[in-house]
């Protein structure tokens, strides 16, 4: 779809407001219209923990016509519904980029307090009535932030058709009065947008169609998670509401009783991972989601589930820690918990997704690699993946296998039952409740190939060996990237090398280094365990300096590559609770490439170039 | 009340067991409690009522938490998973909700149930889980060689009580009642036909069946819950009492000093499957 767009776009619109102005929901819109016209499309919002703080809200939306990986650290255009909270983000408006507000406060207001006083020379001002139009044209103000994107539609000259398809289906549960008001609002902006001054961007005059429409979908990460999950044949889920979790859980409550099955809400995050413990342990799809804290408490159930070689899939979308920690932040600090956190030598799987599309493929790799290898698998994501919205595009044909089991040849059912069996690929046949003459016991303790406890040392030296070996295959089961590289091939002066969410950051870097001309190649890791160990040794044989850029204060990931293969990496670590700034790394990235030994940046968000909080 | 009213002869025994069938429940594995533990009756008993409801072994799954009686699945030839500490419902919950047409039965004992396990209690039975709950109750911790528990008595003498147990214990029947089980019984190992009338029982409720058993430790606890000393204290329900009234029934739970044996309340209304049933058919109609 994106080869069809006759020019090159690449418009960021960050819209700022307070919470109750619906700044959320019209990022919203403009994303999925944009998507829907055949654009490339990432968004990411944040938002105040508290519901009713009047706590500040961002929506950005980049919308491109080439492929991108993460947001540009500046927007082209700030909509302003609360000046009070968007003038510290004027800054953050590009050069000969617009910035829309409000020319009629409330209230006469002292001087400084509007944001005109703030624009930068090289700012467009657009002011425009939306309190005033929406007061003329509706009952009353709540439609300014209608009038705002429809005055951005018609300033970039697009259809509103787009708009109003989006309005009505988002609207569609709501009275018709509503949406009517809406649309009227949506419009009466249009009309003041297409007859002002318009901008000189770079934007086609008639958006191109995309022909394939089906096919492109706007979601978010967790909404592919639960797309993964479906497609996967999931039949249970148990969970715990935690943030930024509990969308995916909202969902699924929604999807899986149409098809039959059940997501039933417990009491703590341990009682739902040992519910989807139980219900792999019958046999049926299951899992779980959490983030950090349900996390900590659901080790003791992960190391019960890798003993007792029982499938469940957890997902974890991380937020700032320790503890409670910055429940609405992102961060990448639980990969220690999932891929070390249990009693005894409790390897699991571990898969970290760096976008959207992977979250599917994750999710519904997830189910697969479980139940092939009947362990727990973890599927790490992070608020800024959970929550960020990308344009995807998914085959119609589903590409999950739905039944990996290892069953137990009907001919041996004559002779006594091994559950675990010590096989060739350290993979036992599975019995499952209600298989005849099967019937066996399964355990948290140490046991013999039968299930029976037994500490005896060889017992235990074989079993810990049979739990670690069978995970080697994960490695290399089909159809998943395990890990990739990108940038220059050959011999480069630096590697970057990531994990998770931050990964669309370090690629952006990545190609503003080599426009600079330095010679550069990046990797990413998505299976975190079992460590590819001899991909990214060949990665780093390729490169002068290997970079890790991360999202937390220790480099959880830099100390996990470092303990695999053995070598010093450089660091690069932020604790910002928002993602990590494109032009921080590439900062980075040219100090290195002038003094490959260089000590580290200090982790301080003082020196991070500009915040965007 | 005592159960042995006449002298009991090995070799009958034996036969009578062999006769009955019951023995297809029992597993190779022979129970490792101590000599005298009352929880062999309990086995005995389980495998007595699975043989007179005529259920599948291959088609139940007995739900284990940790601690003495926690090594029951073992000595049963059911599917069986020994999980974690207090954990028993929750796991139970999920091999239920995952398939309806498993017996699902969960065992443990006081302190798995009533101090890491009570949070998981309550939601177990508001919930109406269609699983039978059987607490084997001996009032102190034994596999960890006897210290208090949640059930122990004051001024019980116990390693982690060596002045004196001074909190007062649970009771159990009272909060299963409050929390609304739909199934509430009392049983006692020294009384094992009993206790196998009402293991049937439980295990035929449709929903959550919740059974107390009384069960002495004979290694650990030589003053307070013995055999001598339960034997003693223990009394039927009286006769008149209804088992579909829930205040007569905690008033009668609320004598833990003079426990009595029988079913205290039982309901019928709707379980977990029930509702998630529901929840699939508005799902499909809202559509």
């Amino acid at each position: 779809m994106n080869q069809q767009l006759p020019f090159s776009t690449d418009i960021q619109i960050a819209i700022c407001g307070s919470a109750g102005d619906g700044t959320i929901a019209t990022g919203d819109i403009l994303k999925r219209a944009m998507a829907r016209a055949g654009y490339n499309v990432i968004a990411f919002d944040l938002y105040p923990p508290e519901i009713r703080g009047f706590g500040k809200c961002i929506a950005r939306t980049r919308i491109t016509s080439e492929q991108v990986y993460a947001l540009k650290p500046r927007s082209d255009v700030l909509i302003s519904l609360n000046d009070a909270y968007a003038i510290p983000h004027v800054h953050e408006v590009d050069d000969f980029g617009a910035v829309i507000y409000d020319d009629t406060p409330i209230a006469a207001v002292q001087e400084g307090e509007h944001i005109s006083g703030h624009l930068a020379p090289a700012h467009l001002p657009y002011a425009i009535p939306f309190r005033e139009i929406s007061e003329r044209t509706t009952s009353g103000a709540k439609s300014r932030n209608m009038v705002a994107v429809g005055y951005l539609a018609g300033l970039y000259g697009i259809p509103r058709e787009v708009f109003h398809d989006i309005i009505q289906s988002k609207f569609k549960t709501k009275p018709a009065a509503l949406t009517e008001s809406i649309l009227t609002a949506f419009d009466a902006g249009f009309v003041e947008g297409v007859a002002t001054f318009h901008l000189g961007f770079n934007v086609p005059s008639e958006a191109p169609q995309s022909d394939e429409k089906d096919d492109v979908i706007m979601m978010s990460g967790n909404d592919a998670v639960v797309r993964g999950c479906l497609d996967a044949g999931i039949k249970t889920f148990f969970g715990y509401p935690i943030t930024p979790a509990t969308s995916i859980m909202e969902k699924l409550a929604v999807e899986m009783p149409r098809q039959g099955n059940s997501m039933v809400q417990t009491e703590d995050e341990i009682s739902a991972i040992a519910a989807a413990i139980g219900a792999g342990f019958t046999g049926t799809r299951s899992a779980t989601a959490t983030s950090g804290p349900g996390l900590a408490l659901m080790t003791e159930m992960m190391g019960l589930a890798t003993i007792a070689e029982v499938p469940v899939v957890v997902f974890v979308s991380q937020r700032g820690g320790p503890s409670t920690g910055m429940p609405t932040k992102t961060e990448q600090s639980d990969l220690n918990l999932a891929v070390y956190g249990a009693t005894g030598d409790g390897q699991r799987i571990v898969l970290a997704p760096t976008n959207v599309e992977g979250c599917y493929w994750c999710a519904g790799k997830a189910f697969e690699m479980a139940e092939r290898y009947q362990c727990p698998v973890i599927v790490l994501l992070d608020l800024y993946l959970s929550n960020r919205y990308e344009a995807v595009v998914l085959s119609r044909i589903n590409p999950f296998d739905q039944d990996c089991n290892t069953g137990v040849p009907k001919h041996q059912t004559d002779k006594p039952y091994r559950r675990f069996e010590i096989t060739d690929d350290w993979l036992s046949p599975r019995a499952i409740p209600g298989e005849k003459g099967l019937q066996h016991v399964i355990t948290g303790l140490e046991h013999n190939e039968f299930g029976r406890p037994n500490d005896q040392a060889d017992v235990h030296a074989q079993m810990s060996h049979k739990r670690h070996q069978k995970l080697h295959a994960a490695l290399t089961h089909p159809d998943i990237t395990i890990c990739k590289r990108f940038g220059d091939t050959g011999q480069v002066q630096i590697g970057l090398l990531g994990w998770g969410s931050s990964f669309g950051e370090i690629l952006e870097a990545l190609f503003k280094a080599q426009g600079e001309g330095i010679t550069c190649a990046a990797m990413k890791v998505v299976m975190l365990s079992p460590f590819p160990t001899s991909e990214v040794i060949a990665f780093m044989d390729d490169c002068d300096a290997v970079l890790v850029p991360e999202l937390n204060y220790q480099g959880q990931f830099a100390n996990l590559v470092g303990a695999m293969v053995g070598r010093s990496v450089h660091r690069f670590t932020r604790v910002i609770g928002t993602p990590l700034h494109v032009d921080d790394i590439l900062v980075e990235v040219r100090r290195l490439c002038d003094d490959p030994t260089a000590p580290p940046t200090p982790v301080n968000p003082a020196t991070t170039q500009e915040k965007l909080t | 009340m005592t159960s042995v009213t006449q002298p009991v002869y090995l070799e009958e025994k034996l036969e009578d067991i062999r006769e009955s069938g019951r023995l297809i429940y029992r597993s190779k594995a022979l129970p490792t409690w101590c000599p005298g533990c009352g929880y062999y009756a309990i086995v005995e008993a389980m495998t007595d009522a699975m043989n007179r409801l005529g259920i599948l072994s291959e088609d139940t799954v007995v739900v284990s938490g940790i601690g003495c009686a926690s090594r029951f699945p073992f000595f049963v030839d059911t599917y069986g998973f020994h999980t974690l500490h207090g954990r028993v419902l929750p796991v139970a919950t999920g091999v239920k909700v995952a398939n309806e047409a498993l017996n699902v039965i969960g065992v443990g004992g006081d302190g798995d149930g009533f101090a890491i396990g009570g949070g998981h209690i309550p939601h177990a039975a508001r919930r109406n889980v269609d699983i039978t709950y059987v607490l084997f109750d001996n009032g102190i911790y034994g596999l960890t060689k006897g210290q208090t528990s949640p059930t122990s008595v004051t001024g019980f003498e116990t390693g982690t009580s060596p002045y004196q147990n001074q909190d007062n214990p649970l009771n159990p029947l009272l909060m299963l009642l409050s929390y609304g089980a739909s199934w509430v019984g009392q049983a006692y190992a020294g009384n094992p036909h009993h206790l196998a009338s009402m293991l049937e029982q439980a295990i035929a409720h449709r929903g959550f069946s919740y059974l107390h058993v009384l069960s002495p430790c004979v290694t650990f606890d030589k003053t307070s819950k013995t055999y001598r000393n339960l034997g003693m204290a223990i009394r039927d329900l009286p006769d008149q009492h209804d088992n579909r009234d829930l205040m007569a029934a905690m008033i009668e739970a609320r004598h833990q000093e003079t426990p009595a044996l029988g079913l205290y309340y039982k309901e019928e209304r709707p379980t977990l499957g029930d509702g998630l049933k529901t929840i699939v058919e508005r799902s499909r109609n809202k559509e």
